[in-house]
């Protein structure tokens, strides 16, 4: 039997917000919400991306802290920087392909979504888990996600040349083998530019400062 | 600084070099002790163990360093930090500037307090009770420094052998301050043990994360090494040297634990974390430089020296992230790396699909 990890489901994302709202309560990172909700496209769609870190398998973060202050549990979990060790060098904010890890200077800091650890340990459910409304972050085993949902569990991304697997599962429609971040038909064309209004948002979204 | 990176072999942990450092520090530090004491003429060897002790502890702080420096984004950080600290012209600067980080960052511990007041003044009970009993006891376990009785109250401190200052008055307040130094430097390090434990017993985050060994061990050393002190002080004191011999002994065998867990686990980082300095010159050199500029939203989001030294960290260590277009990913800010996630999935679902058409009917 697989463990538990989250689904994430872009497409059922309303925006709400109240995933961050709730991660503000982790007993791990009080007060500071470690989720991203991300407007894709605002000049075109309404259309939101949650972004909770995905757990690596083989972590870029831990990789290139060069302290050694991420660490994975047994569990696969990539666990926020040990706070005797992290000495804000900020590598991990930049190396992750996801743009998850945040940090804040003042306190010689990084932190980012631990899978709610705190909660997860005692049988809970992750904060955002529990409060997101339509489904877009779920918790759960695999085999009891997948007969609820038309979509299938992807835990597969291609970034450039590089994949990587993670714990966290997107929901994808069932022909996708995997997310590729890649192609100019992807929308990154750097010809591309981003809508005036796509650009005003707040800093700490732009910065990932905490 | 050349943008290349091309593949390399990814980094090997190897141990010849650190074993080799390792022994030499250990070597260095024995020739030390016999030089600083004279020939071991004042050498006190009721402090025969603790001595041995710090020679191998010394030496294996020395080799975890030398293995933790090859990890490829330590190494970056390593060389880089010395080539910007002793560029020509910066040099004073340079200086100045580490000295004030210095400061703020390892006596102040501002950041500390950012994260939490409670936590400061424990991490600073801890830190200071344990200096204060470091610089009183290396220096009289290596034999370097050394007392003398002059005339009926007098002691005169002798360091390497050298006479340091007058003789001092053996029944003042200072004489009894500094005889009961490692007294009050384990009152400080119990009250600070005291609070760590305590909110390790409470905290929900804390007790959800903390590991036996990684969280609670080092405490309990910390304080088992402080009540033994005291009892030694206690038994000498009141009780006529009652169990003095154990007690001794087991005073002892808890410090030489202590030394020998340094390279490990949570105590590394008092090792580790000078190397704040460096990362902190690093990032004002990096924000004073020519920056990155995301290739997508076109903000400016960190130095380029950073982002081109942290992609060669990445190709070292085995990551392939170029892109088809000549970028590589760590070349975009992270709010962009998350939103062309998100149009790469968008862009995934076929929009000719019946799903698409909703009540409107077909699209064509």
């Amino acid at each position: 039997m697989r463990q538990e990890t989250m689904f994430v489901d872009p497409q059922r994302c309303i925006g709400c917000r109240a995933c961050g709202a709730a991660c503000r309560e982790c007993s791990t990172h009080k007060g500071y919400s470690m989720i991203f909700v991300d407007y894709i496209d605002r000049s075109e769609t309404t259309a939101t991306m949650p972004t909770i870190c995905m757990h690596c398998n083989e972590p870029t973060c831990a990789q290139v802290c060069p302290a050694d202050a991420i660490k994975q549990d047994e569990n696969g979990v990539v666990m926020t920087a040990l706070k005797p060790r992290c000495l804000d060098c900020r590598n991990c904010v930049n190396a992750c392909p996801f743009g998850v890890p945040k940090y804040n200077s003042a306190m010689h800091l990084q932190m980012k979504c631990d899978m709610c650890y705190d909660r997860t340990a005692e049988g809970l459910k992750p904060m955002c888990a529990s409060v997101c409304p339509t489904g877009a972050l779920t918790f759960g085993k695999y085999e009891d996600v997948v007969p609820l949902r038309r979509t299938k569990p992807v835990n597969i991304h291609v970034f450039g040349n590089q994949r990587v697997e993670t714990k966290v599962y997107l929901m994808l429609p069932t022909d996708a083998e995997s997310v590729e971040v890649n192609s100019r038909d992807s929308g990154i064309d750097p010809a591309i530019h981003e809508s005036w209004i796509d650009t005003q948002v707040e800093d700490a979204d732009k910065s990932n400062e905490f | 600084m050349e943008n290349d990176i091309s593949a390399e072999t990814p980094a090997r942990v190897n141990f010849r070099n650190p074993t080799l450092l390792g022994l030499a520090a250990s070597a260095l530090l024995t020739v030390l002790v016999i030089v600083g004491s004279r020939n071991l003429e004042n050498f006190d060897s009721a402090l025969f163990g603790y001595t041995i002790a710090s020679i191998v502890a010394f030496g294996a702080i020395v080799f975890r360093y030398a293995v933790w420096l090859q990890r490829p984004a330590t190494r970056t950080y390593f060389k880089r930090g010395l080539q910007l600290f002793f560029q020509k012209r910066k040099f004073a600067r340079n200086a100045a500037q580490a000295a004030k980080t210095l400061a703020t960052n390892l006596v102040e511990q501002r950041f500390i307090f950012k994260r939490s007041k409670t936590r400061w003044l424990m991490h600073g009970l801890i830190m200071w009770g344990c200096i204060l009993a470091a610089l009183i006891t290396f220096p009289l376990v290596f034999g370097w420094v050394h007392f003398k009785l002059e005339g009926d109250m007098g002691y005169r401190p002798y360091l390497f052998g050298f006479p340091a200052g007058p003789a001092l008055e053996g029944r003042n307040i200072t004489a009894w301050l500094m005889f009961h130094g490692l007294d009050i430097s384990a009152v400080l390090v119990i009250a600070g043990c005291a609070i760590a434990i305590h909110r390790r017993l409470k905290d929900r985050g804390a007790i959800a994360q903390q590991q036996f060994l990684l969280d609670f061990v080092p405490h309990m050393l910390l304080l088992a090494i402080s009540v033994s002190g005291l009892m030694l002080t206690a038994s000498s004191l009141w009780f006529d040297g009652y169990m003095y011999a154990f007690i001794s002994l087991s005073h002892q065998a808890l410090v030489i634990m202590t030394l020998f867990f340094l390279p490990f686990g949570k105590l590394f980082h008092i090792v580790q974390r000078p190397a704040s300095v460096g990362v902190e010159l690093y990032q004002k050199h990096s924000q004073e430089m020519s920056q990155a500029v995301c290739p997508r939203c076109h903000s400016v989001f960190a130095g380029q020296m950073w982002i081109d030294d942290l992609k060669k960290v990445v190709n070292k260590l085995g990551y392939d992230y170029r892109m088809e277009n000549g970028q590589t990913l760590q070349d975009y800010c992270p709010r962009c790396k998350r939103i062309m996630r998100g149009l790469a999935y968008a862009a995934i679902a076929d929009r000719s699909d019946k799903v698409f058409a909703g009540t409107r009917g077909n699209i064509e």
